[in-house]
């Protein structure tokens, strides 16, 4: 109310400027007033958005009265005849944008509109529905057209009240709705108003209403009917408010509670169950969470067909509702998988969704036809993205940072070693990154020990390392044994067995070693770092080789007592509190996260929106002061009063508290999985806000002409593929993957292994590939013939034969690196990373397509004609001209017509225009090269 | 003093890849002049040429050169294509030296 008050101030103050006046600033009213400038700012901002201010844009912005605009005050517009409104039953508002707003729901929207519109004030509502059909938000879009409709002032309150919550205490239920005198019960110490009072010119939504004991009802009646109510204890004194109340409950039609209501209220919606909605509107449902669900994480979610079958067709009893959290719980699930694995996109599978939706594939026979209708077209795997341009740079950035992460088989410091370069890359200081790769580095010698098979015998063990590594090792465990009177089981045996085949061979060849976190070792483990040491010394005498320091920093962590079940759960020192507004959000916020998590780690407190944040605060203090004594506490909370939150704790208690607000369910999850791990809370705060911040930028990128240059750049620059494909995916195609993998291992190469389960769909995926990547080869076990698909038969790899082809290929990789690196300079209108690939490109598709061959280093000769070609155009320089065009043009001209069209891309993406001279000269460095080396290799 | 000319298309690549070649010998007190052509313009260049280098996209120029230079002292060569491409002008400068059997850098 006190905002509304220095609104209308600030609204006053510019009402009695002068009309003259050009307008007058921020700053200006702040002073006048007496006030802060940010305060005003805001107060302005959403008078203009209520269309009651006008902006004048510069430096300051201005803003002044809108002519004519008094009238539209927070009261109700006084003339409201009826055409006016029939009107407004069609205009589009938001009601027409929920799905099956033209299907399903259209006679529902209809009668909302009327409900709304009718004379003088509307009409109550009934809304009869099952659990889950959608109520809330269908009486919350009503408020919204009710606004829109200018039938309530912009700011006329939404007031939302579940009868069940109270329905064990019928006093307390009524007096919530209707208020109380003071006195009219126990406890009633004071008069207050009710929900009633506070609609007043706005919208009561009251849930489940059949809980309300029949005293309730009846003084609802009243009030329905006369437009007057008395607070309970009340005898004399009638009050009135303007209010429209929207009912709902999901009663069954022709129950005896429910025939009252519908009698006694004029207006009846019956919103239709989930099964009865039809497959396509499911299927639009599904596809909406989905894509909310991108939106909270901030990148693409894949699905797999069968998966979305389930989903649109399982029992779900509690319609929609039940939909949405079982997709978001799908959704969490498979977002973890992708975190804690080597997954490279966010997929979701039948692993991922619950049980009973998985039962949803078995109905299949029954909608066979329909369901198939509706994928015609659409891939084995769907992706969802809540902003098409948007998905690719962020399949691009992220995928690429997990990648390092966690690829099995690669020993962790390989790993560390990668973090290392990048964050190094990012100049971040010594001591961040160290925090850093700490984190990591206890997390992955978990995982690496917790991967590893639980019964292994030595007979095994030796068919993978070598039988001098398997004698060191047990050498080295006997001696630690000794030493720290403690006994090593085979997991660690063959977890240091692996470790030490590796980092030998590393050692001897003069591969450096970095242990990012050695100083600690050495401090908080001293015996297993002196026994480490000994250690150290029996491998340097049978390999004749020098353990550095960093190794042994390593070998001190496999002797470390229980490494891998370190997973100490009193250990985490940050309690996370998830607080919000609703009467279940926090709650089933922190469900999520502990199912995901499985541990019981995140506690949900729900603030009803009807309780006073003192209240909810002292509830929410006691709760944490009872079971969360002396650790920290990381509130994670919606909005609102519940920001002030921290502070007020933190006076009161003794300890660090550190709130973040505006939080998702992937927050939430990714605060607790680093609670858990044990870090500190400003560890996890900071991360925390990075992870949002950085959501954030990704939004706001695809405005930014800047960034998303550079992303492009970015997608486009140095990623390489070769993909290995044989029937399963699984089979030659990983072991083909392993052989090149061995032979080449650039940082910006990648491999994937595909299957061939479906030819056509498998050429698709290549050419989707071929879009984000530059696509060296396939290997494949099946022949591919496709011109613009550079294959390489399985056989030649097994064999060796490929493998001329494979080194040109990544020679050339390099060379175009250097001309990138080195173009960046002289450049001053292009971005040389994109120009030369995009010139690259082209060349290949020229050649392919005229099956024409002329040497590489030629190649790179036109690439750079071409760079500078477009340079120097954009520069609004002119070409050279070409002697006797015309002539040279009818001789090529097919040709020449071929080079036109694949330099139109130049043209387009520049916005330039290549003169005919220039294609002419273009299309004879070709032709002539091509001459030339056809004459040499007839020589 | 020797007489070198670049020539590449049209003598756009080649024209930045002399400028740093000429600032380069400069520093090192070479006395040389290096000059960039179109391919066009090489025909109507009546200066003596001691060495003709050539961008690889001209490659195939070379046939003709040494026919039409078969009796001057002028001497041809491609420009290594790495050296081209990240404009390398001490390397290709080293290229011009060795041709003409001088001291390289």
């Amino acid at each position: 109310m006190i905002q509304i008050k220095k609104i209308e101030k600030v609204y006053q103050f510019l009402k009695n400027m002068n009309e003259q006046q050009e307008g007058v600033s921020a700053a200006e009213i702040a002073d006048e007033l007496d006030s802060n400038r940010a305060n005003i700012s805001r107060y302005l901002n959403k008078l203009y958005r209520d269309e009651r201010l006008v902006k004048i844009q510069g430096r300051p912005v201005l803003y002044k009265l809108k002519s004519g605009a008094n009238h539209k005050n927070t009261k109700k517009t006084v003339n409201r005849d009826i055409d006016l409104k029939a009107n407004y039953i069609n205009q589009k508002s938001k009601l027409d944008e929920i799905i099956g707003a033209k299907g399903s729901l259209k006679n529902q929207i209809q009668q909302a509109k009327a409900a709304i519109l009718y004379p003088p004030n509307g009409l109550h509502t009934l809304l009869l529905g099952e659990t889950g059909v959608g109520k809330s938000m269908f009486a919350n879009l009503m408020h919204g057209f009710a606004v829109d409709s200018e039938m309530i002032a912009k700011d006329a309150p939404f007031v939302q009240f579940n009868c069940a919550d109270y329905s064990d205490n019928p006093q307390l239920l009524i007096s919530q709705i209707f208020g109380v005198k003071n006195g009219a019960y126990t406890g009633a110490n004071k008069d207050r108003d009710g929900l009633l009072k506070k609609a007043d010119q706005g919208v009561l939504f009251l849930d489940e209403v059949h809980r309300l004991p029949p005293q309730g009802q009846e003084m609802l009646f009243t009030f329905i009917d006369n437009g007057h109510f008395r607070p309970l204890g009340e005898s004399e004194k009638k009050m009135t408010a303007q209010v429209q109340i929207i009912a709902a409950t999901t009663e069954e039609p022709g129950s005896f509670l429910l025939n009252t209501f519908v009698r006694r209220i004029p207006m009846v919606i019956k919103l239709p169950s989930l099964k009865n909605r039809g497959l396509k509107e499911r299927f639009r449902l599904i596809e909406n969470f989905l894509k909310e669900e991108s939106k909270n994480i901030g990148k693409s979610i894949y699905i797999d067909r069968n998966s979305l079958v389930s989903f649109l067709l399982y029992d779900c009893p509690n319609n929609i509702g039940q939909l949405a959290s079982d997709i978001q719980l799908a959704g969490a699930k498979s977002f973890l998988n992708y975190k804690t694995s080597d997954n490279e996109y966010i997929l979701i599978s039948q692993e991922d969704i619950p049980e009973h939706v998985q039962k949803g594939i078995l109905n299949l026979h029954h909608k066979r036809s329909e369901v198939e209708n509706l994928f015609k077209g659409q891939s084995e795997v769907l992706e969802f993205s809540y902003s098409e341009e948007n998905k690719i740079v962020n399949l691009d950035s992220d995928t690429k940072n997990e990648v390092g992460t966690a690829k099995p088989g690669k020993l962790f410091y390989d790993v560390i070693e990668d973090k290392l370069n990048s964050l190094r890359q990012e100049n971040m200081n010594k001591e961040k990154i160290q925090k850093i790769l700490n984190i990591d580095i206890e997390a992955h010698f978990k995982k690496h020990l917790e991967s590893l098979p639980n019964i292994i015998n030595k007979s095994d063990i030796n068919k993978i390392v070598e039988s001098e590594i398997i004698e060191i090792t047990e050498a080295i465990l006997q001696l630690s044994s000794r030493k720290l009177q403690r006994k090593f089981d085979k997991k660690i045996f063959l977890a240091l067995a692996l470790h030490l085949q590796k980092s030998i061979e590393r050692i001897k060849a003069g591969e450096k070693i970095y242990h990012p976190e050695l100083n600690n070792i050495r401090i908080n483990h001293f015996q297993e770092f002196m026994t480490a040491i000994e250690a150290a010394s029996l491998i340097d005498k049978k390999f004749e080789i020098e353990t550095p320091l960093d190794e042994i920093g390593y070998i001190s962590m496999f002797l470390i007592k229980n490494p891998y079940q370190s997973k100490n759960k009193s250990k985490s020192e940050v309690a996370v509190y998830i607080l919000m507004h609703g009467n279940s959000t926090a709650t089933s916020m922190a469900d999520v996260a502990n199912k995901l998590l499985g541990e019981n780690f995140a506690v949900g407190m729900d603030m009803p929106l009807d309780m006073e944040a003192e209240k909810f605060f002292k509830h929410c203090s006691a709760e944490i002061n009872k079971n969360a004594k002396d650790r920290d506490i990381l509130l994670l909370v919606d909005m609102g009063s519940l920001t002030g939150f921290a502070e007020m704790m933190e006076a009161k208690n003794n300890r660090k508290i550190k709130i973040i607000d505006m939080v998702s369910t992937p927050i939430v999850i990714d605060a607790c999985r680093k609670a858990i791990l044990g870090q500190s809370i400003e560890e996890i705060y900071n991360n925390t806000l990075n992870y949002i911040a950085q959501k954030r930028n990704k939004a706001l990128a695809k405005n930014d002409i800047f960034t998303d240059v550079k992303a492009e750049a970015q997608i486009k620059k140095s990623k390489n593929l070769i993909i290995t494909a044989c029937f399963t995916g699984e089979g030659a195609s990983s072991k083909l993957k392993e052989i090149i993998a061995d032979k080449y291992s650039p940082a910006n190469l990648e491999i994937i292994s595909l299957n061939i389960i479906d030819y056509d769909n498998f050429i698709n995926k290549i050419k989707e590939y071929q879009k984000d990547y530059n696509l060296l080869a396939v290997v494949s076990t099946v022949d591919i013939k496709k011109a613009d698909i550079p294959f390489i038969p399985a056989v030649d790899i097994l064999s060796g034969k490929a493998f001329n082809q494979l080194d040109t290929k990544m020679d050339n990789l390099d060379s175009y690196n250097k001309i990138k690196n080195s173009l960046g300079e002289h450049l001053e209108k292009l971005n040389s990373s994109k120009i030369v690939n995009e010139c690259k490109n082209i060349i290949d598709s020229i050649l392919n397509e005229a099956k024409m061959k002329i040497d590489n280093d030629v190649k790179i000769g036109i690439l750079m004609h071409i760079i500078f070609l477009i340079e120097k155009l954009l520069q609004g320089e002119k070409g050279k001209t070409f002697a006797q065009l015309n002539d040279y043009l009818s001789t090529n001209q097919s040709f020449i017509d071929q080079v036109e069209k694949k330099m139109l891309f130049l043209e387009k993406e520049y916005a330039v225009k290549i003169p005919q001279d220039e294609i002419a000269f273009i299309a004879q460095s070709f032709l002539e090269n091509s001459k030339s080396k056809n004459n040499v290799d007839k020589n | 003093m020797e007489n070198v000319v670049l020539v590449c298309t049209a003598g756009m690549s080649t024209s930045l890849l002399v400028s740093k070649m000429k600032k380069i010998a400069a520093e090192n007190n070479i006395q040389i002049n290096i000059e960039a052509l179109a391919q066009s313009e090489l025909k109507n260049y009546s200066k003596k040429i001691d060495l003709i280098l050539l961008g690889p996209q001209v490659k195939y120029l070379l046939n003709n050169l040494e026919r039409d230079y078969q009796n001057t002292q002028a001497k041809f060569a491609v420009i290594d294509s790495i050296q081209y491409g990240t404009l390398n002008g001490k390397a290709v400068l080293n290229q011009v030296l060795t041709l003409l059997d001088k001291k390289v850098i």
